[in-house]
């Protein structure tokens, strides 16, 4: 039995449901016989035990770990990934090998393997392209290797699905700053008005929109009516902007200073801009 | 290089920003109150972001903002802090580098300090950070000697005393500052909490 469970490691099979099978008969059984295997099949039980939905197995092969290996980083992860198992939606709807391959992806990020896990959630994406939890996690995966094209891409998927996911309309406004040129300010400025017509309330998004306008109008490339137009947008933000932390500054001593730091810092760009 | 001093108070707010997000990047900027000298005190620190590290609109807008403070607190920003999510891997990225070269360009003796994720756990004896200097046109690591953080002890206790007394939640960055405004990023309040914890030991009154 513990041949299997060794095979299916090495060739890293991820038939999670024979896993526990054999590796829980063989832990409660037999686990006297096992010496020094047992630690790594515990890992190999608890993981597949994840997939399967048995947090009890999971639980216990955890505290064993523990018990063992107290300040290991390993083990950590293991319990992360507990928690993360715990977390996310209901694995019943999802199947094993679904959610068996975004644990693998989620392993490959938490070990810097970006590329990799690049790769992996775009095969994964190829399959299973509705998952919205996927395509938002690799267009952070994206932004994190500076590649904002794609990132940009992913954002247009989620915002097709989305229509009205103020916070979607919002990132894909600021990859497109990020990657700047006047006709990417332009989208970004668009993205951050659609977000704040979404919801009214998204700080970010304000200012997104004062910051595109106001770099639009400065630009010297643009036409007299394109500058006038953004000059007014700019002004509109600023004035939603002082609104908005007035009313959060009143009767709170502790945030005037950040309240101080807006007013100034509006209006020094206002000078600069006029 | 010049010697650079790291603040109890510094430390904390850096410590406290990591731990508050553990699995993602976190950055921040890095706030001297002492006049410009050979020396670099890091005195104080305000914790920025915990989520798109590397896009440019709130980047920009929170150092905008921490400039204005600045200048109306009499600080100088002199250096940035980040934070992986990848503990294994302490090295600047990209967009660490970037923010460090403009903050280079208004301080000559600015510092880079990456916080190792390896080294932060309880009881960990040397702390958890890597410090890069400007030298012959790249970010080169400073050398271990001229980097001070006084009474490390003390400073340790007080970091576990925040933890007990489920201070570290006060702990407030632009990014939270964003999502809700009455939040303020300035930190007064931990401020003035760590700064009690810090006076019995320096027997100052």
């Amino acid at each position: 039995m513990r041949d299997k469970l060794r095979k299916w490691r090495e060739e890293n099979f991820r038939n999670s449901e024979q896993i526990v099978d054999v590796g829980e008969e063989l832990i409660n059984e037999h686990a006297s016989k096992l010496g020094d295997d047992i630690w790594i099949i515990y890992e190999q039980v608890m993981i597949a035990a994840l997939d399967c939905s048995r947090d009890d197995l999971a639980w216990s092969c955890l505290q064993e770990l523990k018990r063992q290996f107290p300040d290991s980083h390993r083990v950590k992860r293991l319990a992360g990934m507990r928690l993360e198992a715990l977390e996310s939606p209901n694995p019943l709807w999802m199947s094993t090998q679904q959610a068996a391959r975004k644990r693998k992806i989620s392993i490959l990020r938490a070990q810097g393997k970006s590329s990799e896990a690049i790769r992996e959630l775009n095969e994964y994406l190829e399959q299973f392209v509705g998952d919205q939890e996927a395509w938002h996690e690799l267009s952070e995966l994206y932004i994190n290797e500076h590649d904002y094209a794609k990132a940009a891409f992913c954002l247009e998927e989620l915002m097709m699905t989305n229509p009205h996911n103020h916070l979607y309309c919002e990132q894909y406004a600021e990859v497109k700053y990020t990657q700047g040129g006047l006709e990417n300010l332009e989208l970004a400025r668009k993205y951050f008005a659609q977000a704040l017509k979404l919801n009214n309330r998204n700080m970010r998004a304000l200012f997104g929109l004062y910051m595109s306008a106001s770099h639009i109008a400065a630009s010297p490339k643009v036409s007299a009516k394109v500058k006038k137009d953004n000059v007014k947008y700019a002004a509109w933000a600023t004035s939603q902007i002082s609104r908005a932390y007035q009313m959060a500054g009143r009767g709170k001593k502790e945030n005037k200073c950040s309240v101080k730091a807006v007013e100034e810092m509006l209006e020094s760009m206002q000078i600069t801009m006029s | 290089m010049g010697e650079v001093e790291l603040s109890c108070l510094a430390y904390a707010k850096m410590y406290l920003h990591a731990s508050q997000f553990p699995r993602s990047s976190v950055n921040g900027l890095l706030l001297s109150s002492s006049p410009a000298g050979a020396a670099v005190c890091i005195t104080d620190c305000v914790p920025l972001l915990h989520s798109h590290l590397s896009l440019a609109p709130i980047t920009q807008l929170a150092l905008t903002q921490v400039d204005v403070w600045c200048s109306q607190t009499q600080q100088r920003i002199v250096g940035y802090y980040q934070a992986n999510a990848c503990v294994s891997d302490s090295s600047p990225t990209p967009c660490a580098l970037k923010i460090a070269e403009k903050i280079f360009e208004q301080c000559n003796n600015a510092v880079l300090l990456m916080i190792d994720g390896e080294k932060m756990f309880p009881g960990c004896r040397v702390p958890p950070i890597v410090m890069y200097e400007r030298k012959d046109a790249r970010w080169a690591l400073k050398d271990k000697h001229t980097i001070m953080l006084r009474q490390w002890e003390e400073t340790c206790s007080i970091v576990n005393q925040l933890f007990s007394s489920g201070d570290q939640t006060l702990l407030v960055d632009f990014d939270s500052h964003l999502d809700d405004i009455t939040k303020d990023w300035t930190n007064q309040k931990l401020n003035a909490k760590i700064m009690e914890l810090i006076s019995p030991a320096n027997g100052n009154v």
